[in-house]
């Protein structure tokens, strides 16, 4: 099992999706799966943005792989409630994200608790990881 | 490394062409939208978004071209995207927006206006 908490700022989080490709090309992820996840991490973050004012701050994220799947998990502290009207187009996105995310990934979901907001994803191999 | 994102708009034969190269995201679709919507807003009622140079896009920039098209089609207009990319088609079709708007794979098989 492998879980390396790391910290990505909001204002940087088009560079975080590469980075944390790292993780699962260590494993044995190809590189269709590895496309595949670097747009389902990058959607998991704006999935944890979602709902929230946060413009700055830290996104957590943490990998996990176990048997034949890997978990990533993308947690916003001190997430303020969402305040005021949306802008339009990101409302179009938020529903794109859910469905590029049910494309990508076996399982997505996204978690409240205690002003923090945690998406997350499972990712399966057909065979086992490395 | 990581392409330099640019965007360029230029008329093309009477049509509104907005060039992109680079990756589309959370980072730089805020650029996207305001190069868009200031073509639009010049009363160009259809444009061509030319993603040939485009290696990477997000929700956030399908929200975008969602966006631009509504604007477009309210002045009776079209916005088509030109993209070949076969990484990119992909989230247009998962996210079923290869039914939505006019793909095409080149700017000549756009029509003229």
């Amino acid at each position: 099992m492998i879980g390396e908490p790391e910290a990505v700022g909001t204002e940087t989080l088009g560079d975080g999706d590469r980075v944390v490709l790292t993780f699962p090309a260590r494993v044995g992820f190809d590189i269709e799966e590895l496309e595949d996840l670097r747009l389902a991490v990058g959607e998991l973050c704006l999935l944890a943005l979602q709902g929230s004012d946060a413009r700055h701050g830290d996104l957590q994220l943490e990998f996990t792989i176990s048997g034949e799947a890997l978990d990533i998990s993308c947690t916003l502290g001190g997430a303020a409630p969402q305040s005021g009207s949306r802008d339009e187009d990101r409302n179009a996105a938020d529903e794109l994200s859910e469905q590029i995310l049910y494309a990508l990934v076996d399982e997505h979901g996204r978690e409240q608790e205690d002003g923090s907001v945690r998406a997350w994803l499972r990712k399966r191999r057909k065979g086992p990881l490395a | 490394m990581e392409q330099e994102f640019r965007i360029e708009d230029r008329m093309d034969g009477g049509r509104s062409v907005i060039t992109v190269v680079g990756e589309i995201d959370v980072a730089t679709a805020p650029q996207l939208r305001e190069s868009l919507h200031g073509v639009i807003a010049q009363g160009q009622a259809t444009v061509v978004l030319d993603l040939l140079g485009v290696t990477f896009l997000d929700s956030t920039a399908l929200g975008v071209l969602v966006g631009g098209l509504k604007r477009c089609r309210e002045l009776g207009g079209e916005l088509y995207i030109v993209v070949t990319d076969a990484r990119l088609r992909k989230i247009f079709e998962i996210t079923g927006l290869n039914k939505v708007f006019p793909i095409v794979d080149a700017l000549a098989e756009v029509g003229a206006p």
